[in-house]
């Protein structure tokens, strides 16, 4: 039986706009109940990989919130772990502030662990992965590398900044940034095996040819050794990468269809609980197509909308298309449509609030508007 | 390491009205509101009262109701100085015993207790529904200087004949129990909840377990026998809602009392500092469909309501599907009420199917129980 080092990598998360102006990605609530790091951790603890290391670039106090009791995610308490490795040193430094470098920084889990294989994935895009699968095939194939891929047919519009893989005969020969040029491509969902030696060989010994290589750089480097093996992901995949795509994927997930992709049977996804209880529904509630937190109190109506915890919807209010987290209050009358409320706020005096699909308003966490 | 107050849970008990819903799982461990199981509210109560040390007495049915209890994170009494036991009866040198009664089952444990030298013990029922901040009731006890506090609800006279009845003095303590009286002579009914001082307990319990006539029972021999004793004890008078669900009419009423009753358990208090904690069931947010319907209803995450809930309470991975129709019940985890069927008045058990345009309770008589 091999050990296995989990390392959930956050150093490319991107930006949802005003929506992660003070939180990482990591910590973004997503769904009503979770945060996008819930699917990673989950990916992670379903896959039997219980020795994770969470690659914190900034933002560290909204994750460090969410990942207060990280037992969550662990099958034992005590061989498990969830260290959350930051890098003080170049913390203020953007340029070396990157994955090697805190990788390097807090090589103390590496150490320590003494593991076979190095999985690393981010949490910006979202699936359901079994990280166990591709291991095998790693190992099978006898592979220093392997990069999990994914072929789409968007690649001109979305999975912006991303990068795309050439695969021949199950071999990566070229990895380099969507350029937005072609749709059809295999776009890299930055998910790694990396067999030990290789990595240590990586993060020690290539990263000396330049201090600002990040570890996707390293891998293109190693790319001419001819033994980064690709593995395709087939399942579902949506990189969140911008406020119009959380709302437009989110919404997504309305449709069962599209659901059950996400969440598979025997692939719970953990978060933690905050002991809220059921949603009350009201004599005037009007719900269709959403998903509601436990928490919630509804009095008016909701459509295909997603609320999270304790959001407290009055008599005569309407809500379509929207997002609201936690702690929100829409009093009557008030009509939001493609609206994303952020935590705490309050719509109590404005009557109509109409954002668009591709411009969604955005009310701020804490305001009253 | 000594602690103040240590308090026991008996959750030992069968539940035999509530029908085939305790079949498989003592009282206890049966679903109310959606996501809880009723003795949630005890051990919340008890964390809530920074109570940090709980002995729960099972017997009845108690692999799931062990299981849920665990090492008691769910109440997060798995902390430092925490302590969750699970106190089945066992086997010992003089051979092995069931639990012969409430006293019996807590005299049975005195080992445990002994080992913790509380200076006070907490009595609790692993079957009501109620928020209590048990520490208010310890003051009480202390200020007295009593031996033993019982609380108590004041019902009415009707009622008062169903209950463990206190008749008091000015002062509140009690000089005569009667259980079940035909003419009462007070309505300040027994909770079942007790606090006594550790030693007196002691000292009672051994002598009650000599005691060949006795039942073992709190209720029936410990007081009576501390009152008989000139003990001192006191009635601690509770105001707040409260509720035994022995029956499956009980049960039911529990339920809608979340939906119609402003003075209900209060889940949605913040106020009081008395959250009521429970397990997290790794559920999905719950989802109504396109079609779906929900009015004047509770429904826990996990839920998916593709037809009309009206009035009802649902809970984790229950499916309403399709022109399926819920009035007036409640639905347990996992049930699946399949497309066009009818259900009123009733209560589904978890995990139970209906069948596609079956129809529960027509005449709207009674409560149905439909359970495996």
């Amino acid at each position: 039986m091999y050990k296995v080092l989990g390392y959930c990598n956050l150093h490319h998360t991107v930006e949802l706009g005003p929506l992660s102006e003070e939180r990482s990605l990591a910590s973004t609530p997503f769904l009503g109940r979770y945060a996008f790091i819930d699917f990673t951790l989950s990916n992670f603890s379903n896959s039997g990989i219980d020795r994770v290391g969470i690659l914190v670039k900034e933002h560290q106090r909204s994750l460090v919130k969410h990942l207060g009791n990280s037992n969550v995610w662990n099958t034992n308490t005590k061989i498990g772990t969830n260290a959350i490795l930051y890098n003080e040193k170049d913390a203020k430094n953007s340029r070396y502030n990157h994955d090697v470098n805190n990788i390097k920084e807090n090589d103390w889990l590496l150490l320590r662990e003494k593991t076979d294989y190095v999985v690393v994935a981010p949490v910006h895009f979202v699936m359901a992965i079994n990280y166990q699968e591709v291991l095998e095939e790693h190992i099978k194939k006898g592979a220093d590398i392997t990069v999990v891929y994914q072929k789409v047919d968007n690649a001109k519009t979305h999975f912006e900044s991303c990068d795309i893989v050439t695969v021949k005969d199950g071999i990566i020969t070229d990895l380099r940034k969507n350029e937005g040029t072609k749709d059809k491509v295999n776009i890299s969902l930055e998910t790694y095996v990396i067999s030990m030696k290789k990595f240590e060989e990586l993060i020690y010994k290539t990263s000396k040819v330049s201090a600002l290589y990040e570890l996707k750089d390293l891998i293109a480097f190693s790319l001419h050794e001819g033994n980064v093996h690709g593995f395709e992901h087939k399942g579902y995949v949506r990189c969140f990468d911008s406020l119009n795509h959380y709302l437009e994927y989110s919404l997504e997930l309305l449709d069962y269809n599209v659901r059950q992709k996400l969440f598979l049977p025997n692939w719970p996804i953990y978060t933690i609980t905050n002991d809220t209880p059921p949603t009350k529904y009201l004599n005037n509630a009007d719900v269709k197509n959403s998903f509601i937190s436990n928490g919630a109190i509804i009095d008016g109506k909701v459509e295909n909308s997603i609320l999270s915890r304790k959001v407290i919807v009055k008599d005569g209010a309407v809500i379509k298309n929207s997002i609201i987290l936690t702690d929100c209050i829409i009093s009557s009358d008030a009509h939001l449509e493609y609206v994303i409320e952020d935590k705490y706020s309050k719509v109590i005096r404005a009557k109509k609030i109409i954002g668009t699909k591709e411009d969604p308003v955005f009310i701020k966490q804490g305001d009253v508007i | 390491m000594t602690k103040e107050l240590v308090a026991m849970i008996l959750a030992g008990g069968k539940g035999t009205r509530l029908e085939a819903l305790t079949k498989k799982v003592a009282k206890p461990a049966v679903y109310y509101g959606g996501r809880y199981r009723i003795i949630d509210f005890p051990l919340s109560n008890c964390a809530n009262s920074g109570i940090d040390t709980v002995g729960v007495l099972t017997q009845y049915e108690s692999v799931a109701l062990n299981n849920y209890i665990g090492n008691g994170e769910k109440w997060g009494l798995d902390g430092v100085r925490s302590l969750a036991s699970i106190l089945p009866p066992r086997q010992t040198e003089e051979g092995a015993n069931w639990y012969r009664g409430t006293a019996d089952a807590i005299a049975q444990n005195l080992d445990f207790l002994d080992s913790i030298k509380p200076k006070y013990v907490l009595i609790l029922s692993g079957d009501h529904i109620y928020k209590m901040n048990y520490r208010t009731m310890l003051e009480n006890h202390k200020k007295n200087n009593a031996d033993a506090t019982i609380a108590v609800l004041n019902v009415t006279l009707k009622e008062a004949s169903r209950f463990g009845i206190m008749n008091v003095n000015e002062d509140m303590s009690i000089y005569e129990f009667e259980e079940k009286p035909k003419e009462p002579k007070s309505t300040l009914a027994s909770m079942g909840i007790y606090i006594f001082t550790y030693s007196v307990l002691r000292d009672a319990l051994i002598k009650d377990l000599k005691n060949e006539d006795s039942d073992h029972d709190f209720g029936k021999n410990i007081i009576p026998y501390l009152i008989s004793k000139k003990k001192k004890v006191y009635a601690y008078r509770f105001d707040g809602y409260w509720k035994d669900v022995g029956t499956l009419e009980s049960l039911w009423e529990a339920n809608m009392d979340l939906l119609d009753n402003k003075q209900d358990v209060g889940l949605y208090d913040s106020e009081d500092n008395m959250k009521i904690y429970s397990e997290d069931t790794k559920s999905v947010p719950e989802y109504i469909g396109k079609e779906g319907s929900v009015k004047n209803s509770l429904l826990n995450q996990g839920s998916v309501v593709l037809g009309s809930v009206e009035h009802s309470v649902i809970s984790n991975e229950a499916i309403i599907e399709e022109n399926a129709i819920v009035v007036d019940s409640v639905v347990m985890p996992g049930a699946r009420i399949k497309k066009g069927a009818k259900v009123y008045k009733a209560i589904i058990g978890d995990n139970v199917v209906i069948e596609e345009n079956t129809i529960i309770n027509k005449e709207k008589k009674g409560i149905v129980l439909v359970k495996d």
